[in-house]
């Protein structure tokens, strides 16, 4: 009562005292920010006195004064200048950004910057700094361990492969999870589209997902904006959360500066299974080189004969590490960065070149990336403003790695033996360009020589991008501003895949040209209003609308049985299939948000969007979704400032959004047929016998379909003690996603495959907690650490009337992650038949094996929590950064290990290798409901991993499921900065030196063999949890210099 | 107060201009590349094309030696375990690639009348067939509550009795259309959408009614009294002829070929008898070495040596299966004369007078189906005369009923469903089990695929692939 006296009291003084003395001129100016943006509700304060007033939505203010006052420009986040007014009537000020500021400006929705303070919704900034210490290929990589609530997966080691996002877990059954992302106010594309067959599992080669072409040298910020509220005004698709991606641009008065910032570094594999060297390749005992199997004989150098690749007789000797370590080469990746920026109260603009050149671990294995980018403002006048921002893309990717199965050209970590040594497969064809130095069985079937597959077969693509925006800002009247905005994302996807003749398992030789297209564009058009409608009370009015339009394109010509070898060219192909697809979008939306603020320490947003989506019914295509909620900064309001409470906030908010679906989900259709499906791929082809088919689509489409519908809330707490040095940031989310619209799997006695409904419901909750601490802070020494953790529950909380589990992604063997009610996503497999009393596996009586049970679920593919653990220290010119992320929980299934063990190519695998033994962890059925130990032996070892573990045939994969947790060395970079007595007098302005290192250490997991992140499907899909033959994962270290001219 | 008129009026504008234009702008959700209705001559070619691309892929290059007329294969559930793959896309493609598209094309049939009774009739024999190897395979399967998920989204199972009189059902309607058929402005059928027999209705008929003999044999097995309706089907046109064979033919350019020959090609080398993969099973050894059968030459290269044995590949010490079968432009056969010839003669014996005389029967299957190797068949690389095929059979003694259970699994080479079914049916040949078998005899039956047992409760519970079905009578 008595904090809201005095302020009223305040209020009432400083009307008063602006009666009484009026001041004899007025000063006018814009503040800027050292980017060169306006700063609207900068507090411009005559010192001394409680005149004041606070700049308008350009950044523009007037107030009275005296000359030889002195004017105090102060804006939270930003350091506070001092200026004394002298005879010029205009003062235009550049506030420069505090590091050690207590809060921070964000940019959100729809390029609107806002203090944090104002928000009622949890975000996650990360600055240029922390994405270029240890720079990644894929930008997403770099925010791994850093931001509060998001998961990164990348599928391994392939260059240019993708890596998926998720934010505050998974709510969609469709696959909806992927975060929007908008560079500088545009949407843009980040989709990844498959190669090979739609489920990931035949033909698969994980290429980049959209947004990996973000280029981190040019990126100012990143902000992750996680719950529904900040994302509201973007509407539909930015239900999974959106990360706002803010340039750089050119700054003002800093005069022409060029900086340099290039990285050398090396890659090796990160983890390299623990092969075993003491059998050899075979069976039975009996010697094989190309079984494919190390069950051979223990070796002891005695001669044999049909030596691997070589044929030869001779001593049988093993291979270090089964030679993985000659098969995968030394990766190198070089990026290097030319930027020129200026800037003036005219102008700013930002030219920047990246070359990205990337050698792989896997022979073969290319990317060479040039990014150009070009960033330019132009302030015309007083009111008339206009940006221009362009990024032109192109990438080349050679020898991307094949993974899953069905394909020739998959060479995984299971594809070693002991027993072969990878150097003998070299060289891999002849001067006629036949294959040579083929692995071949006793019985002479051969397997490729890897190199063959390498560097014969072409794994390419070819991809141009350019996305940009044009915007226009134009100001009328003071407090208005009227904004056109026209972004476009255009991509240009080139994919070569082929196996060249004499190819086993091709041998006519084939190939797959791709050509797809996407091109996406938005425009807004946005009016704001921002007024202080008291000294205490600020408005800020947005209405805009939206139009959005997504095409894509694609033609495939298949080829089969080349006539020509090395020519892959439809008219050298016996058989050319030839398929093209199309999908159409368009939204238009008409959005608004108003937003008061009291006292810049309580600010209520209400916003709402309608939506009209062209893939739903015409009589249901619309959908409005509001959002509310409040900040509050009770330390302002309660003055309880204090030596060891900085800042205090409570955050709330409640949002709903709309989903559409794809496009033509809405009609019968019969698609013409290209192929009829043949198992192993053989296919026959229509026209057939001269007729051309046409098939009717697997799908029931809907009757009434609706858009889905996802609610949340959001509380959140902000705290920060002791001038800021500690600080959390705590937030508690309930996301209710339901009316889902999903292509149901029904039965197929049916006639028809799946049926699209609105089902489902599910619901996320979870906690997020940010801290952030200055642990020490020493004369020129500063330690900073932050910890990030959070916690997110799924629930499947129902689906459909007599729809038990719905199918998300298959893997292989039976094994599916699935959506059960009352459960997170599930990991499906084959497990052991058991005694139910005891878990232990009920043993065959004939064969002494395992056998199959039904199929069950394993538990969430998704993780309990997930942490980061960000260090840094700095001393004078010096600075160590060292992230930790952690994942804990949820389970994956590992073809790889399961083929590493099941080959017998692994040390466990030398247990009882030598005659028969008995599973004692097997019991017998006595046939009356009691079990006895199990005393019918297996075989032999073989026997045992081969045949026992898999179930005696029934595919098993119980024994390669595994707990997911892992724990790894994230990133390390150290450098140090010249200052500016040591760079003396010269054009040298900067000069930073350092060394990084990227996923340096495995510190804990429960996976053997291999990299616990290892994943199958790619960023589109949600298979979590599957990994088969992945390209294995890199360790990478090398050393940066950044240069300042 | 201008400046909010101005603003109110350039709002009004815009967001009205916006939303006139969204009705026209959003109005683009059709596919550009689908069609939405189509024509039967377009989607019958998918329904043959689509049958034939996985029955000879998949069950003719995986179940080969179940029934052990080829020796070993790849990826074979001859031990006992059926993968999901196998059991998920014979499935997928019989119910949904199939059937669907069957039940599309004959409700468009009725819609339009008796003017379409023609390929509505074909539409009806081929479901008929389509169910007949559904319940051969699974025993029990969806058929009085399958293909209308409006009605019946978790479609009943019916045991194989009902299935199979279903299927005598569909061929008695299919043969019902075919009869009232109306010539006044039919719906013309394209000969080359009808795989088969090119349009030719009577030929359908012919076809119908010899399926309906197939599926009552089965429920005559089974136990089922079914003796006049096997008369019923005698009195009517039965397949006599080579030229009413329902077949597929294979041009035998890439994207049109046997898939027997292409998993060879593309993952060995050029043939097979270079490459080895397809042997000749023990049970062909045993019926046609030294027994003079032109067959034996016909089908077997190196036929000197011992054949390779039971769930074991060829190599250059074995026979092998000739170029002469593997090959290319081996055309894909449901059904053909001698099958027919052969259930007469089973049926002469067993006391059915309309069926005629068992020997003559006997001797016509036999000599139909030599005929059809050395002559007949589309693409025949090696011949065998009139004068010796009439030599073998004329000197081939009266048969019993064994010797007729060995020319049915003997003319039913290379048919992956009928020469299992015929092996389960007749107990003859009596196959041993492979070496390293999990079950107690040759497989019995496929297992449900997990994606309809995750998405119909109404699948029955997995029974051991080595329990009987129904209508093996055991």
């Amino acid at each position: 009562m008595k904090t809201k006296f005095s302020g009223i009291l305040t209020l009432l003084l400083a009307f008063v005292v602006q009666l009484s003395f009026a001041q004899d001129k007025t000063i006018s100016g814009t503040v800027l920010d050292d980017t060169g943006l306006p700063l609207p509700g900068t507090t411009v304060l005559v010192k001394g006195t409680s005149n004041g007033t606070s700049t308008d939505f350009d950044g523009n203010y007037s107030i009275q004064a005296n000359t030889g006052d002195v004017l105090v420009y102060s804006f939270v986040g930003y350091s506070s200048k001092e200026v004394t007014v002298g005879g010029s009537n205009t003062i235009n000020v550049t506030l420069v950004e505090d590091a050690e500021a207590l809060e921070e400006v964000v940019v959100t929705a729809l390029g609107i910057k806002k203090e944090q303070r104002q928000l009622a919704y949890g975000t996650s900034q990360v600055k240029a700094a922390e994405l270029t210490r240890a720079r990644e290929a894929n930008i997403t990589n770099s925010l791994q361990g850093k931001v509060t609530g998001v998961q990164i997966t990348n599928s391994g080691g392939n260059l240019g492969g993708s890596s998926k996002v998720i934010i505050r877990g998974v709510s969609s059954l469709s696959g909806r999870n992927n975060p929007l992302w908008i560079v500088d106010g545009v949407m843009i594309n980040d989709s990844q589209t498959v190669s090979g067959d739609a489920n990931r599992i035949t033909g698969n080669r994980d290429f980049a997902n959209g947004a990996s072409v973000i280029n981190p040298d040019d990126v100012e910020s990143i902000n992750v904006l996680k719950g529904a509220a900040a994302t509201a005004l973007y509407g539909s698709r930015a239900s999974a959360g959106a990360i706002v991606v803010t340039t750089k641009r050119g700054k003002e008065g800093a005069g022409p500066t060029v900086s340099i910032n290039s990285s050398f570094r090396f890659d090796n594999l990160f983890r390299t299974p623990d092969y075993q060297q003491e059998y050899a390749g075979g069976t039975a005992g009996r010697f094989n080189a190309g079984w494919g199997a190390d069950w051979g004989p223990r070796i002891a150098g005695q001669t044999e004969e049909n030596l691997a690749i070589t044929g030869a007789t001779g001593p049988l000797t093993a291979v270090k590490d089964n030679g993985v370590g000659h098969y995968f080469q030394t990766g190198q990746t070089a990026i290097n960065n030319f930027a020129i920026s200026d800037g003036s109260e005219k102008y700013d603009y930002r030219l920047s070149v990246t070359n990205l050149d990337q050698q792989g671990v896997l022979p073969g294995a290319e990317l060479d990336r040039i990014t150009v980018s070009l960033n330019s403002g132009v302030r015309h006048s007083e009111k008339l403003e206009s940006r221009f921002n362009v990024q032109y893309t192109k990438t080349k990717t050679r020898g991307t790695g094949a993974s899953g199965a069905n394909d020739p050209n998959i060479f995984s970590l299971s594809s070693f033996s002991s027993t072969v040594d990878p150097r003998n497969y070299i060289p891999w064809k002849d001067a006629s360009g036949n294959q040579i130095n083929k692995l071949s069985d006793n019985q002479g079937i051969e397997s490729n020589n890897p190199y063959w597959l390498r560097y014969e077969n072409s794994n390419n693509r070819d991809d141009d991008r350019v996305f940009g925006n044009f915007e226009i800002t134009y100001k009328p009247w003071k407090d208005f501003a009227f904004t056109g905005r026209v972004g476009a994302d255009m991509l240009d996807d080139r994919r070569l895949i082929e196996n060249s003749k004499g190819t086993v398992g091709r041998l006519q030789g084939d190939f797959v040209s791709d050509e797809i297209r996407r091109f996406e564009v938005t425009s807004d058009f946005i009016a704001n209003y921002n007024k202080n409608l008291s000294e205490d009370l600020n408005l800020n009015v947005v209405v805009g609308s939206q139009y959005n339009q997504r095409i894509f394109q694609r033609q495939t010509i298949t080829g089969v049985n080349l006539l020509i070898p090395e020519l892959f060219s439809p008219s050298n192909a016996a058989q050319v299939i030839a398929e093209r697809d199309y999908a159409e979008s368009r939204v238009i939306g008409l959005y608004g948000s108003a937003e008061l603020d009291y006292k810049n320490f309580l600010t209520l947003t209400v916003t709402g969007r309608n939506d009209w989506s062209s893939t739903l019914p015409k009589d249901n295509n619309n959908y409005f979704y509001p959002s509310v909620g409040a900040a509050f900064v009770f330390t302002d309001a309660f003055n309880l400032e204090s030596n060891w409470l900085s800042f205090g906030k409570l955050r709330a908010s409640w949002a709903q959004v709309g989903n559409d679906t794809a496009p033509y989900q809405l009609d019968f259709r019969f698609l013409p047929e290209v192929t009829a499906d043949g198992q192993y791929g053989l296919d026959l082809n229509f026209p057939m016998n001269g007729a051309l088919a046409y098939r009717a689509t697997t799908t029931i489409p809907p009757e009434g379909l609706r858009p889905e519908q996802q609610t949340s809330y959001e509380v959140g707490l902000e705290m920060k003690f002791f001038q800021g040095r500690l600080g959390f940031d705590f937030s508690y989310f309930n996301t209710r996603n339901e009316d889902q619209i999903l292509n149901v799997p029904i039965p197929e006695s049916t006639g028809f495959g799946f049926n699209t409904q609105n089902v489902g419901r599910v619901d996320n909750k979870g906690f997020e907690i940010a801290l952030d601490a200055i642990p020490v802070q020493a004369g020129d020494f500063t330690w900073r650490t932050n910890i990030n953790w959070s916690k997110v529950e799924q629930e499947v909380v129902s689906l459909t009337s007599g729809v038990e589990r719905i199918t998300i992604a298959s893997g292989f063997s039976s094994v599916q992650v699935i959506a059960e009610p009352g459960k997170p996503f599930q990991l499906s497999a084959i497990p052991y038949l058991k005694d139910e009393a005891t878990g232990r596996p009920i043993i065959d009586p004939s064969t002494g094996r395992r056998q199959a049970g039904a199929v069950q679920s394993f538990g969430s593919v998704l993780p309990d929590w997930t942490a980061g653990w960000v260090n840094n220290f700095s001393y004078k010119g010096f600075n160590l950064s060292a992230t930790i992320d952690a994942k804990w929980g949820g389970v994956m299934k590992s073809s790889t290990v399961e083929d590493l063990q099941q080959q017998g190519l692994v040390t466990e695998t030398l247990r009882n290798r030598e005659g028969s033994f008995i599973d004692t962890a097997g019991v017998l059925d006595n046939g009356d409901g009691t079990f006895r130990e199990n005393d019918v032996p297996v075989l032999n070892a073989e026997d045992f991993w081969a045949n026992s573990l898999d179930g005696n045939g029934g595919n098993v994969s119980e024994p390669y499921i595994f707990d997911a947790s892992f724990v790894k060395f994230r990133e390390l970079a150290i450098s140090y900065t010249f200052n500016n007595r040591q760079l003396g007098e010269g054009f040298l302005q900067g000069l930073t030196v350092g060394i990084e290192g990227r996923n340096l250490a495995l510190l804990y997991s429960k996976v053997p063999h291999i990299d616990p992140e290892a994943s199958l499907f790619g960023s589109g899909a949600d298979g979590f949890g599957v990994e088969r033959a992945s390209v294995p994962s890199t360790r990478s270290v090398g050393f940066n210099v950044r240069l300042t001219f | 107060m201008k400046k909010i008129y101005s603003i109110i009026i350039l709002s009004a504008v815009f967001t009205l201009s916006s939303i006139y234009s969204c009705s026209d702008n959003l109005d683009i959700n059709t596919d550009p590349l689908a069609a939405t209705s189509a024509d039967p001559n377009a989607v019958l070619p998918f329904v043959f094309g689509e049958y034939t691309a996985r029955k000879v892929s998949e069950l003719g290059t995986r179940i080969c030696d179940v029934s052990q007329y080829i020796s070993n294969t790849y990826n074979s559930p001859n031990r006992g375990a059926v993968s999901g793959t196998l059991s998920g896309n014979t499935w997928g493609v019989w119910y949904v690639g199939m059937l669907g598209n069957l039940s599309l094309v004959k409700a468009d049939a009725a819609a339009a009348g008796s003017s379409s009774n023609n390929v509505n009739g074909i539409a009806t024999a081929l479901m008929a067939n389509t169910f007949l190897e559904l319940t051969a395979l699974w025993e029990d399967v969806p058929f009085t509550e399958a293909l209308d998920g409006v009605n019946f989204p978790q479609p009943k199972f019916d045991d194989q009795e009902t299935v199979l009189n279903g299927v005598v059902d569909l061929c008695d309607e299919a043969m019902a259309l075919i009869d009232s058929h109306n010539t006044d402005g039919e719906f013309q059928i394209t000969p080359a959408s009808d795989m088969y027999y090119g349009g030719d209705i009577a030929k359908w008929r012919i076809f119908a009614n010899s399926l309906k003999l197939r599926a009552l044999m089965m429920l005559r097995s089974g136990g089922a009294n079914v003796d006049a309706k096997i008369n019923e089907t005698l009195d009517q046109p039965l397949m006599t002829s080579n030229d009413q064979t329902a077949y597929v033919n294979y041009v035998g350019t890439p994207g049109a070929q046997n898939a027997m020959l292409t998993i060879v090609t593309a993952f060995f080398g050029p043939d097979n008898e270079s490459q080895n993969v397809f042997g000749p099973g023990d049970p062909i050894d045993e019926l046609l070495s030294g027994s003079g059968d032109p067959r034996w030459d016909l089908w077997v290269a190196r036929n000197d040596l011992d054949a390779p044995g039971n769930d074991i590949f060829p190599d250059p010490e074995t026979s092998v299966l000739s170029n002469n079968i593997i090959r290319a432009d081996l055309p894909d056969v449901l059904m053909s004369p001698d099958e027919i010839d052969l259930y007469k003669a089973e049926l002469a014996l067993a006391g059915f007078a309309k069926a005629g005389s068992a020997d003559t029967n006997y001797r016509n299957g036999v000599r139909n189906s030599i005929k059809w190797w050395g002559q007949d068949i589309p693409g025949v690389l090696a011949t065998v005369s009139d004068a010796d095929i009439d030599a073998y059979v004329n000197g081939l003694a009266a048969p019993t009923a064994n010797d007729i259970y060995n020319e049915q699994f003997l003319a039913a080479f290379n048919r992956p469903i009928l020469a299992w079914n015929h092996v389960r049916r007749n107990k003859i040949p009596v196959l041993d089990p492979p070496p390293a078998t999990s079950i107690s005899t040759i497989l019995k039956r496929f297992t449900y695929p997990p994606d309809e047992i995750g998405n119909n409760p109404n699948t029955p519970a997995n029974k051991q692939t080595d329990v009987p079905m129904w209508f093996e009578n055991l």
